[in-house]
């Protein structure tokens, strides 16, 4: 039993191992790479540029402003109409607070490496965008090619070789992922430089403050921001594998990616249900810091969403995939 | 002779409509067997069931005892095929496609690859990129790619397709060496008669999704009966002498006279008779008969009255 699965194990990874040559062995995939670390580069430039005249020395009354902030806040909670604008408030008073008691100036003044990796955060966006292109490929293609002929006559079932496609879109858009940090990171060091004192973040759950490192939060803060994309690269490898259409796959994949969020925000100020659609559920970060597209939300309730549109993608590609007469 | 492969009323319905109807037949170690039929016949849709690239909707297609229905994977570990136009990753070498392909079996080793290369003479050009190669190479790649697991059966749809004179007779006797030497049973698909007549040991006809006869191509082609060609004057009349004399026998009326199908052992006769009823005579040929022609007789004759 043990050596089967070892074996079987063997096969999965040698199943991976083509995945990964058949990607990089075109160049298209080396572009993407290119116009991701351009685009990194290029927003450098332009944060570079923007802060320049703002970063001035570290503010000696930092503590006396706070406290000027923290009053200005409590008087517009005070007069703040809905549930969420009172919870935004009372949010940037408790850190407040939490920095006065703990003499922790905040690094607002300065425009540092960690800022930097933070906005590049965004770029998450362009990350999804070429993950979903490869995963819109990678079962379509074999098809175009007329290669699936020859994948599928092997001695491994069907469910493995679509497994091993599934498992090689992951690794690459960690991949992709970890380009970005790392390049960020880099980037940011170039281009900002370190703060003076290790800077920690402070988190706010529930009322409450807690310090966390700096790299740790980011990297917690570019993995729920992935949700997102790895939900859509679900989709189309979903929509790759039962139309087996790339284009198809890609179309509405990036479509989605790009006007999800902002069409669930418009439905969920009209509908409760928009609760149930998928995008009201992919920002886990509401959770943490700010408040839920629709009120009454929890994370478990997200946690289950994502779940079930997981399973369904998946369920569809599997099913279809292993059923199909393969006439291509 | 031991049988590797066997298909047991194998019928595929799409759509409602029966693509396939109801076919049964064995294929044994070290022949060649000859898979026949006009476009549209069925051939490589039975083909793609024989690997399980389509689902069968009754009956059943044994490899080596293994159901490639149940139990797939045992099946099909014995197979190497090339379905259709032997289609690579054109991005890549002819090696990397090797490697690919060679990582989905067990134990395939760099020095097997190597062997194959060799074996069909791509070594000079296996690092170009497949999109460099011409037809008749990638052909070769692609007998590479289904040779690496050394296989027991071997099933090419249409492998002539697209090959030069050259390419087509060096594919016939590389299969034939394979079937020889390595006991390896072939299954060929094609709609070229002449090439099936060269190649194959044993060939199926199939038509309208249905196999209509199976034989050896030695028997297919020389039946007991021959035809023979009469040059006579006048022509009609002699027709008419034939219909009455010889009411079983078949008759075609060619450009030089009548085409009579008979033992050789009737010629005599009717010469004779031709002679009592003064004709005029002035040759009789042996018309060699070729597996077209049979083929087409046969797929006319049991094709015809089995469509209903």
């Amino acid at each position: 039993m043990k050596s089967q699965l070892q074996r079987g194990g063997q096969t999965m990874i040698n199943l991976i191992k083509n995945e990964w040559m058949k990607i990089f062995k075109r160049p298209g995939t080396y572009v993407m790479i290119g116009i991701l670390l351009a685009i990194v580069c290029i927003f450098g430039a332009i944060e570079k540029y923007e802060v320049k005249g703002n970063n001035s020395s570290p503010d000696n009354r930092w503590e006396q402003n706070l406290k000027q902030e923290n009053n200005a806040l409590k008087q517009q909670a005070k007069s703040a109409q809905t549930k969420t604008e009172k919870d935004f408030y009372k949010q940037k008073i408790v850190i407040n607070e939490y920095r006065l008691k703990h003499n922790i100036p905040p690094d607002a003044t300065t425009y540092h490496i960690w800022d930097f990796v933070n906005d590049a955060g965004g770029l998450i966006q362009l990350a999804g965008l070429f993950t979903i292109i490869i995963s819109a490929g990678i079962v379509a293609s074999e098809f175009n090619w007329g290669t699936i002929k020859l994948l599928l006559i092997r001695p491994i079932s069907r469910v493995m070789i679509l497994l091993s496609k599934y498992v090689t879109v992951l690794l690459f858009a960690l991949l992709m992922l970890s380009i970005l940090f790392v390049f960020a990171t880099v980037v940011g060091a170039f281009l900002f430089g370190f703060p003076e004192q290790t800077s920690s973040y402070l988190n706010y759950v529930n009322g409450k403050v807690t310090e966390q490192n700096m790299v740790l939060h980011l990297m917690i803060y570019y993995g729920l921001n992935s949700i997102n994309m790895i939900m859509l690269t679900t989709m189309a490898f979903m929509i790759s594998s039962v139309f087996r259409n790339s284009s198809l796959a890609i179309g509405i994949s990036i479509f989605l990616l790009l006007t999800g969020a902002q069409i669930t925000t418009l439905l969920a100020i009209k509908f409760s249900w928009a609760k149930y659609l998928l995008f009201a559920n992919t920002d886990l970060t509401q959770y943490f810091e700010g408040t839920p597209v629709v009120d009454g939300m929890t994370l478990g309730f997200s946690i289950i969403m994502l779940l079930l549109y997981f399973l369904v993608f998946q369920a569809l590609a599997f099913s279809v995939f292993k059923k199909r007469d393969v006439a291509a | 002779m031991k049988s590797i492969i066997e298909l047991k009323e194998v019928t595929k319905v799409i759509k409602g409509r029966k693509i396939i109807d109801n076919i049964s037949f064995k294929v044994n170690k070290g022949e060649v067997f000859g898979f026949l039929g006009p476009n549209g016949a069925g051939k490589t849709t039975t083909i793609r069931m024989m690997v399980g690239l389509m689902g069968i909707t009754s009956g059943d297609i044994e490899i080596a005892g293994h159901s490639i229905k149940t139990r797939f994977e045992d099946a099909v570990r014995y197979v190497g095929a090339i379905v259709e136009n032997p289609e690579m990753y054109k991005f890549m070498s002819g090696y990397d496609n090797l490697i690919h392909f060679a990582r989905m079996s067990k134990r395939i080793t760099k020095e097997k690859i190597n062997e194959v290369v060799a074996l069909v003479g791509l070594t000079d050009r296996i690092h170009d990129k497949v999109k460099t190669y011409s037809l008749g190479m990638r052909q070769r790649l692609g007998l590479a790619q289904c040779l690496l697991h050394d296989p027991e059966v071997l099933i090419l749809d249409e492998p002539t397709n697209g090959l030069d004179p050259a390419g087509i007779r060096e594919i016939r006797d590389y299969l034939r060496l394979l079937a020889r030497e390595k006991n390896m049973a072939v299954i060929v698909s094609s709609h070229l008669l002449s090439e099936m007549e060269m190649m194959c040991d044993r060939i199926g006809i199939i038509q309208n999704g249905r196999l209509i006869d199976v034989q050896f191509v030695k028997e297919f082609v020389q039946t007991d009966k021959q035809s023979y060609e009469f040059e006579v004057i006048p022509s009609e009349k002699a027709m008419i002498l034939f219909q009455t004399s010889f009411p079983d026998v078949r008759l075609i009326r060619s450009s030089n006279g009548i085409t009579v199908e008979v033992k050789k052992e009737e010629i005599p006769n009717i010469v004779k008779i031709l002679v009592e009823a003064d004709f005029q005579i002035f040759s009789i040929k042996e018309v060699a008969k070729t597996l077209e022609d049979r083929f087409l007789e046969v797929t006319a004759a049991k094709g015809g009255t089995n469509h209903d």
